[in-house]
């Protein structure tokens, strides 16, 4: 067999009964894995030996404890009055998820223009972002694949590709790019611009393979109603621009994102008729169902899902227009994402929370 | 935003539609921190302290830590982890943003410490002094972000299981991340010896 890789050495060192008995079996018997085992060892008992502190014994037996805890409080009450200072910090990729979530929703944004020149019915303008919580206790893993229920043809999907500055932006995308006032502490030098064009993503309903996909799950599909086999829904996305600040670990420090809010157009079929229908079908958690019909009655709040183990999300304003504030739950990251006549613009990075929103109330 | 109940011991804010949302409240401080305080302070600076080497900075990332918990929603069962990849995070980015006090107690006890080596009590045969130690932090800051919090992880006592969560990786991918910062900081370790 193949050599276990250094990582599964490294499991050996100091967690063996992670590593499967084949490779453990092969290990034993390889003068090859052997030495390299050792040298793994090796390492880590050297670098375990120089993180542990002289001074500071493991837990720490000789702190003040209860000077800590008044240092705290004051701390405490100091930062209801003024907000905690700046906090420049990363989390890493599990805390990327919310910003993601919402720099994500951010670039995949739309265009009306398009669909007016089809025979596409409006019904559906973003005016407004409703966050939805969602627990990543459900079985999101259980929500169809909406491929299993008609065809999804997705148009203009690349990813935003950086641009020479911001002049190449705005011509690409047509937009104004929002001029950051003052960065924050911590932020400096000058930004990428990225720029993506119109993403759509069409629908069509097939009666015919919901059926079958209901078949293989061992469910029942509820009745087709008439006349929505072969109807289609189109949802377009962009063009958007982004602004993007460089942070030292991966997450930008700042990205500042704008773009023409999601609109969709239906064809063949009363649009609310057919995502009713969608959703109910099997599989989809019923909390999740029931969110998503609360919104749009209007057909103009775009639902933002925001995994609550992660992130929050609180309503604010910016310049007078509703917003929301998201905040990974560490505080580490935070958002805040507005519509403006269409416009959808967000705000993020590794930033407090009034960071985020002094930089947004004084975008130009 | 209706009505406030507390669920548990997170603070979550039911709305009319049946909408859950987490408060953010920035005056909402969770009933159960004084308890986790006491209980995980001296750990949480010792968390610290495989990052940074002056006490007092230690206790600060603690003290920050505390704070961000404070105000948030994390599971009271969940809390121990969280404080620990909170704190290795918070001195990570303490060592990379140049926030780090060059504070003369730090130096001189460096100083003082590095004609004494200590022996480690577990690994008897590594000899570290107080000088190394002050490099392989430096490496450290050096690191990847990712790569240095899976080592200090690692090492303050994460399984491989809970390293891969706390840092979205794939569970096979920490050994090798961690591998891989070991490496380096041996290397770290090794050149200047030869040097000397």
């Amino acid at each position: 067999m193949r050599h276990p890789t250094d990582g599964v050495l490294r499991r050996l060192v100091d967690e063996p009964v992670g590593v499967a008995d084949a490779d453990r079996e092969h290990v034993a018997a390889c003068p090859v894995c052997l030495t390299s085992l050792a040298s793994a060892r090796a390492d880590a008992a050297a670098v375990g030996a120089a993180l542990r502190s002289d001074s500071l014994a493991d837990p720490v037996t000789d702190i003040d404890v209860d000077a800590a805890w008044a240092r705290l409080t004051a701390a405490q009450s100091r930062s209801t009055a003024v907000r905690a200072p700046a906090r420049r910090r990363r989390w890493g990729a599990a805390l990327r998820r919310p910003a993601v979530a919402a720099l994500g929703f951010a670039v995949v944004v739309t265009g009306a223009g398009v669909a007016a020149a089809n025979d596409w019915l409006p019904i559906f303008a973003t005016e407004e972002i409703e966050p939805i919580a969602i627990s990543t206790d459900l079985d999101l893993s259980a929500v169809p694949d909406l491929t299993d229920y008609g065809t999804l043809e997705v148009t203009g999907a690349e990813e935003p590709a950086p641009v020479a500055d911001e002049a190449a932006a705005e011509e690409l995308t047509g937009l104004d790019a929002p001029e950051v006032a003052t960065l924050p502490d911590g932020v400096s030098g000058q930004p990428q611009y990225m720029a993506i064009g119109e993403v759509a993503a069409t629908f069509t309903f097939s009666a015919e393979r919901a059926e079958q996909a209901a078949a293989e799950a061992g469910e029942e599909l509820p009745p087709v109603p008439p006349g929505l086999d072969g109807a289609q829904v189109r949802l377009t996305a962009g063009p958007g621009l982004a602004a993007v600040w460089a942070g030292d670990s991966g997450v930008p420090a700042l990205v500042v994102a704008r773009a023409v809010a999601p609109a969709a157009f239906a064809s063949g079929a009363d649009f609310e008729q057919l995502r009713d229908y969608l959703l109910s079908l099997p599989g989809l958690p019923e909390e999740v169902a029931a969110q998503l019909r609360s919104f749009s009655p209007d057909a103009s709040t775009l639902p933002l899902p925001v995994p609550a183990e992660y992130a929050t999300s609180t309503p604010t304003e910016v310049d007078g227009e509703d917003a929301t504030l998201l905040a990974s739950r560490d505080g580490f990251l935070a958002a805040v994402v507005w519509v403006e006549d269409g416009v959808v613009t967000a705000v993020a990075g590794s930033l407090s929370e009034g960071e985020v929103l002094s930089i947004a109330s004084g975008l130009r | 935003m209706t009505a406030t109940a507390p669920v548990g011991r997170g603070l979550r804010t039911t709305r009319e539609d049946g909408v859950v949302a987490v408060s953010t409240a920035r005056d909402a401080v969770r009933d159960d921190l004084g308890e986790v305080f006491r209980r995980d302070y001296r750990r949480v600076v010792a968390v610290a302290g495989r990052v940074l080497g002056s006490r007092d900075e230690c206790e600060d990332v603690a003290q920050e830590v505390f704070l961000a918990f404070g105000r948030s929603a994390v599971p009271a069962d969940e809390a121990s982890g969280w404080l620990t990849v909170a704190a290795v995070h918070t001195a990570l980015n303490h060592i990379r943003s140049g926030r780090r006090r060059a504070s003369r107690e730090e130096s001189a006890a460096v100083s003082d410490a590095a004609v004494r080596p200590t022996i480690s009590p577990d690994v008897a045969d590594v000899v570290v002094t107080a000088e190394e130690r002050s490099r392989v932090r430096a490496a450290l800051g050096a690191l990847p972000h990712k790569q240095a919090a899976a080592l200090v992880l690692r090492h303050s006592g994460l399984s491989y299981a809970e390293v891969a969560t706390a840092l979205s990786m794939s569970p096979g991918s920490v050994g090798t991340t961690v591998r891989r910062a070991e490496s380096a900081l041996r290397k770290e370790l090794t050149r200047h010896a030869s040097s000397d």
